[in-house]
C-alpha cells in the first residue's frame, strides 16, 4: 500500500513538472501558432539568474541568496521578462510567416540563449544548493514522501487553478481564449493583438521559471542544458493533448509522468536506463492511432 | 520519357556547377598542402553531405525535421562496429553479436553499410512519422532524435554509453570524402528531378491540389525520408572515419542546429542553397574559431569568448529568416546563366 | 455627414488583383448595399475597410480619420463593427462570452450592460442558451450571435458580409427587420454585402454593384435593382441568381 502511494506521488510530481512545461508551450502555440524551441533555454536562463556570471567550476550564488519570498517573484520576473523580450525582439517580426519558419527561428533563438549562458558561465554543470532541506521526507498515510514532491504537486495544482481562474473569469483570459481560437476575428472585435501575445509570453515565461525553480531544487545543479529534456516532453505532451488545447496539454503532461513512473517500476533493472526511450517510443506509437492527439480541440477544424 | 530528358537537359547545369565548386575546394586543399587545412576541407565536405541529406527531405517535402542527425549517429556507430579492430571491440563493446565482433571490414565497406543501415531504420520510423504532417511531424522527428540519443547514450555493452568509442580507422586523404560528397549531390539532384521529388514539391506548394491529383503524400515523403537518411547515415560514417572517435552527444542538438542553420541560410528549397549555405557558414565559423583562439593585432591579442561563434550563427540565422525566409538562394538553382527558378 | 469614404483602393493577393481602384462613400444613418457576382471583390472590400488586408494603393477614411494601414483592433475601437462572411463565432466560448468580447473596448459599463439586455431582447433564443458553447448553435442562431456580438461594441457603423447566406427566409426577414429598426432607433449606419439584389430592393437604401474589383454602378437600391442596367451588369447573374 505504502509502495503504491509512493509511486502515485512520484507520478504526480513528475507529471506536474511536465504539465507546467506543456502549458508554457501550449499557451504560446494557442495565440500565435509558434512551437517555442527556446522554452527550455528560458528555463536554464532562470536558473542561472541566481548565480553571478563566472566560468569557474564553483557556483557563485548571488540572487539565489535572497529569501524565498523575494527570490520566487524575482525568478518569475526573469522568466517573464526574457520571454516577453524574445517576443518583442524576435517573434513579433515573424507574425505573418508560416509556423515552420517561426519554429526554426525559435530553435535558433534557443541556441543563442544557451550559448550566451555558456559564454558567461561555461558549459560545466555547477552545483547549487537551493532549499535542500525540502528533500527531507514527510509521512503521509504511512508512506515517507519527500517534502519537495508534496510542494511540487501542491504548487502545480495551485498554478493550474489560478490559470484556470484567470482564463475563465477575467477579461484578459476571455480575450486570450478568443485569440487562441480565431485571432483575426478577435482583433476585429477590438482585442489588442500585441497585448494578448505579450501576455501569453509573460505567462509562458513564468511557467518556465516555476519549472526551473522546481528542477534546480530537485537536482541541486545548474546546467545550461537542463531545460532540454522537459521541453521535449512538453512538446510531445502538446501534440498528444492536441495542439492548441490547454487542458489537453496538462492532461497529457500528467499522463506522460505516470507512464514514465510506472515504467521505472515495472521495467527490469537492466532496461531502466532506457526508460525515457521507452516513453518516447510509446508516445510516437500513440500517434499511429491518434495522429491529431488524444483530444481534438473544438476549433481544430479551422486550423491546418 | 521525353519529358524526363527535357527536365534533365534544363537542370543538369546545377549538379555540374556544384561539382565544379566542390572540385575547386578540393584543389585548394591540395595546393595548401597543410594538415589542419586538409582537415578543415574534409569537415566542409562532410557538412555538405549532411546538409544535402537534410535538403532531400526538408527541401522537397517542406516538413522541418529535427531528427535527421539521429541517422548520422546510426551511421557513425555502424561503421565503428564494422571497422574497429576485433581485439579493441571485444574490450570496449562486448555486447555486439559475434559475427560483428569478429568483423574487420575496410572503411569503403563500412560507409555504404552504415548508409543502408540508417535507411532501413528510417524506413521503420518513417512508416509511422510520415503519417503526421506539419508541426506535429516536426515534433515527432525531434522525439525520434531524443529516442536514438537515449538508446546510444545508455547501451553500455554495444555503444559504450556516453564514453567515447575509439579505434575507428582514420582516413586523412580528402579524396574519399570528395567522391562521397559528389555522390551525395548527385543523389540530391537525381531525387529532386525524379517523379517522386517533383510530386513532393508540388505537394509542398499546393497540398490540396496535389492530393486531388492523386499524389500519395505519405508514400512520397517516406521515399524522401529513407533516401535522405541514407545520405545522412553515410555522412555520419565518414565523420567517424575523419576523426576516429564517436560519442552520442556529437550527434545531438549542436550538430542539428549547425546543419539546419546552413540549410536555412542557403535556402531550404534548393540544392544549390544547401551547398552554398555550408560553404558560407563554414567560412564564417572558421574565421570566428580563429578569433576564439586569439588573433594578434600588433601587441595585443584579440580573443573572443567561447560561445560567440554559436551566438553569431544563431543571430545570422534569425536575421536571414526575417529578411529572406526562403534563404539567400531562395527557391532557385544555379544554372549556366546565373540562377533559374527551381 | 460622411462617415466612411473609400477612395480608389487597390488590393492584391500575390499576382491576383482583387480590387482595382474601388471607391465608395457612406453617410451617417444610411444603408448601403454592396452587390455583385462571386469574385467581384465584395468581401475583399470589407476586409480592407476592417484592416485585415492592406491595400497597396488608395486610402480609407472613417469618422474623418485615415484608417488605411491601421490595425484591425484600432479600427474596431473607432466604432467599426465587422461581421465577416462565414459566421465566425468562437465555438469554444459560451454565447455570453462571445457577446462580452465586444464590450471590452467600451468605457461605459452601464451602457454595455444595457446593450447586452437589448441584444437578448432582440434575439431571445440567445438568452435562453447563453451558457452553452456557441459551437452548439444552429447556423441561423450563429448568425444572430455574430450580429448581436457586433452590436455589443456600440458601433457607429456595422458591416455585414452576406447576412442571409444559408438562412431560412423567415430568419432573414427577422434579421433585416432588426437591422432597419436599429438604424431608425439608434442611428446605426449599415454596410451590407449581398450577392443578390433582392434584399436591397425590399429594404431600400443605396446600392453599389461591383464587378471584377471595381464599382460598376451606383444608385438608389430600389431603382437600380429593377433596372435593366443591373441585369446587364450581372451578365446573366440576374436578381434570381442564387
Amino acid at each position: 500500500m505504502t509502495e503504491i502511494l509512493q509511486v502515485v506521488f512520484d507520478a504526480l510530481s513528475l507529471g506536474s513538472l511536465y504539465a507546467l512545461g506543456a502549458l508554457g508551450i501550449a499557451l504560446i502555440f494557442g495565440v500565435m501558432r509558434l512551437v517555442n524551441f527556446a522554452h527550455g533555454d528560458t528555463m536554464a536562463f532562470c536558473v542561472f539568474a541566481m548565480l553571478w556570471p563566472s566560468v569557474d567550476a564553483a557556483a557563485i550564488v548571488f540572487a539565489g541568496n535572497l529569501p524565498a519570498w523575494l527570490l520566487i517573484p524575482f525568478i518569475l520576473a526573469v522568466g517573464a521578462g526574457l520571454s516577453v523580450l524574445s517576443e518583442i525582439i524576435v517573434f513579433r517580426r515573424f507574425r505573418n510567416t508560416n509556423p515552420a519558419t517561426m519554429m526554426i527561428a525559435s530553435f535558433a533563438l534557443g541556441f543563442v540563449i544557451r550559448y550566451f549562458l555558456l559564454m558567461l558561465y561555461s558549459s560545466r554543470p555547477k552545483s547549487i544548493d537551493l532549499w535542500s532541506n525540502l528533500g527531507l521526507p514527510v509521512e503521509i498515510l504511512g508512506a515517507r514522501i519527500p517534502l519537495l514532491q508534496v510542494i511540487t504537486i501542491v504548487t502545480a495544482i495551485a498554478i493550474l487553478i489560478a490559470l484556470t481562474f484567470f482564463l475563465k473569469r477575467t477579461r484578459f483570459g476571455l480575450e486570450m481564449r478568443a485569440a487562441a481560437e480565431n485571432f483575426t476575428m478577435a482583433r476585429m472585435l477590438g482585442v489588442r493583438a500585441n497585448r494578448v501575445i505579450m501576455l501569453a509570453f509573460a505567462l509562458s515565461g513564468m511557467l518556465a521559471a516555476a519549472v526551473a525553480l522546481i528542477l534546480v531544487t530537485q537536482t541541486g545543479t545548474a546546467d545550461i542544458q537542463m531545460g532540454g529534456n522537459i521541453m521535449l516532453i512538453a512538446f510531445i505532451a502538446t501534440v498528444i493533448g492536441g495542439l492548441g488545447s490547454l487542458p489537453g496539454a496538462v492532461f497529457a503532461g500528467f499522463l506522460i509522468g505516470a507512464i514514465a513512473t510506472v515504467m521505472q517500476v515495472v521495467l527490469p533493472p537492466e532496461a531502466r536506463p532506457f526508460r525515457d526511450a521507452f516513453v518516447y517510443a510509446a508516445v510516437i506509437a500513440t500517434l499511429i492511432w491518434r495522429p491529431n492527439g488524444i483530444f481534438m480541440p473544438k476549433s481544430a477544424k479551422q486550423r491546418v | 520519357m521525353a519529358e524526363r530528358a527535357s527536365i534533365l537537359s534544363r537542370t543538369i547545369a546545377t549538379p555540374v556547377i556544384l561539382g565544379l565548386l566542390l572540385t575547386a575546394i578540393a584543389l585548394l586543399a591540395l595546393l595548401m598542402g597543410s594538415g589542419p587545412f586538409n582537415q578543415t576541407i574534409i569537415d566542409i565536405f562532410i557538412r555538405v553531405i549532411l546538409v544535402v541529406g537534410l535538403y532531400i527531405f526538408i527541401g522537397n517535402s517542406g516538413v522541418i525535421s529535427f531528427g535527421h542527425i539521429g541517422f548520422t549517429c546510426l551511421g557513425a556507430y555502424m561503421t565503428a562496429w564494422l571497422t574497429i579492430p576485433p581485439p579493441m571491440k571485444k574490450m570496449a563493446l562486448p555486447g555486439l553479436p559475434g559475427f560483428v565482433l569478429e568483423a574487420k571490414l575496410p572503411f569503403w565497406v563500412g560507409v555504404p553499410a552504415a548508409a543502408i543501415f540508417a535507411a532501413l531504420i528510417a524506413f521503420f520510423f518513417g512508416k509511422i512519422l510520415m503519417r503526421l504532417s506539419g508541426i506535429a511531424a516536426s515534433i515527432a522527428t525531434f522525439a525520434m532524435l531524443a529516442l536514438i540519443n537515449q538508446i546510444y547514450s545508455n547501451w553500455e555493452d554495444v555503444t559504450g554509453a556516453t564514453s567515447s568509442v575509439v579505434g575507428i580507422p582514420i582516413n586523412r586523404s580528402i579524396w574519399p570524402y570528395f567522391v562521397a560528397t559528389l555522390v551525395a549531390v548527385a543523389i540530391g539532384y537525381a531525387y529532386s528531378i525524379s517523379r517522386s521529388g517533383l510530386a513532393l514539391r508540388a505537394a509542398r506548394d499546393e497540398a490540396t491540389a496535389a492530393a486531388a491529383s492523386g499524389v500519395d503524400i505519405p508514400k512520397e515523403r517516406l521515399r524522401a525520408f529513407v533516401i535522405s537518411a541514407f545520405v545522412m547515415g553515410g555522412g555520419g560514417a565518414l565523420y567517424a572515419h575523419s576523426v576516429g572517435v564517436v560519442t552520442p552527444d556529437t550527434f545531438y542538438l549542436g550538430l542539428t542546429f549547425i546543419s539546419l542553420s546552413m540549410l536555412v541560410v542557403g535556402g531550404m528549397g534548393s540544392l544549390s542553397g544547401a551547398v552554398i549555405g555550408v560553404v558560407l557558414l563554414s567560412t564564417i565559423i572558421q574565421i570566428l574559431r580563429l578569433f576564439e583562439k586569439g588573433v594578434a593585432l600588433g601587441d595585443t591579442v584579440l580573443t573572443i569568448p567561447n560561445g560567440v561563434q554559436e551566438i553569431a550563427i544563431g543571430v545570422i540565422m534569425i536575421v536571414i529568416l526575417m529578411r529572406r525566409p526562403a534563404g539567400l538562394i531562395g527557391n532557385r538553382e544555379v544554372g549556366w546563366k546565373g540562377f533559374r527558378k527551381a | 455627414m460622411t462617415l466612411l469614404s473609400v477612395n480608389d483602393i487597390t488590393v492584391r493577393y500575390g499576382r491576383l488583383t482583387a480590387l482595382r481602384g474601388a471607391s465608395l462613400t457612406l453617410n451617417e444613418g444610411e444603408i448601403l448595399f454592396v452587390t455583385g457576382p462571386n469574385g467581384a471583390g465584395k468581401s475583399t472590400l470589407m476586409k480592407a475597410i476592417a484592416g485585415v488586408v492592406k491595400p497597396v494603393g488608395g486610402s480609407i477614411a472613417f469618422r474623418g480619420e485615415t484608417i488605411s494601414g491601421r490595425s484591425p483592433e484600432d479600427i474596431a475601437r473607432m466604432g467599426f463593427s465587422m461581421v465577416p462572411e462565414g459566421r465566425e463565432v468562437f465555438g469554444s466560448l459560451t454565447i455570453e462570452e462571445n457577446l462580452r468580447l465586444g464590450i471590452g473596448m467600451r468605457a461605459d459599463r452601464d451602457q454595455a450592460a444595457r446593450d447586452l439586455e437589448m441584444v437578448y431582447s432582440i434575439f431571445p433564443v440567445l438568452l435562453s442558451r447563453r451558457h452553452q458553447h456557441a459551437g452548439a448553435l444552429s447556423g441561423g442562431q450563429q448568425q444572430m450571435l455574430v450580429i448581436g456580438r457586433a452590436l455589443m461594441a456600440g458601433p457607429k457603423l456595422i458591416a455585414i458580409d452576406e447576412p442571409s447566406l444559408g438562412l431560412a427566409p423567415k430568419v432573414i426577414d427577422d434579421v433585416y427587420q432588426t437591422l432597419v429598426k436599429l438604424r431608425d432607433t439608434i442611428g446605426l449606419t449599415l454596410l451590407i454585402v449581398e450577392q443578390s439584389a433582392t434584399r436591397a430592393k425590399l429594404t431600400g437604401g443605396r446600392m453599389i454593384l461591383m464587378r471584377s474589383g471595381e464599382v460598376a454602378l451606383e444608385g438608389d437600391a430600389r431603382e437600380l435593382a429593377s433596372s435593366d442596367a443591373l441585369k446587364q451588369a450581372y451578365f446573366g447573374y440576374g436578381e434570381h441568381g442564387k
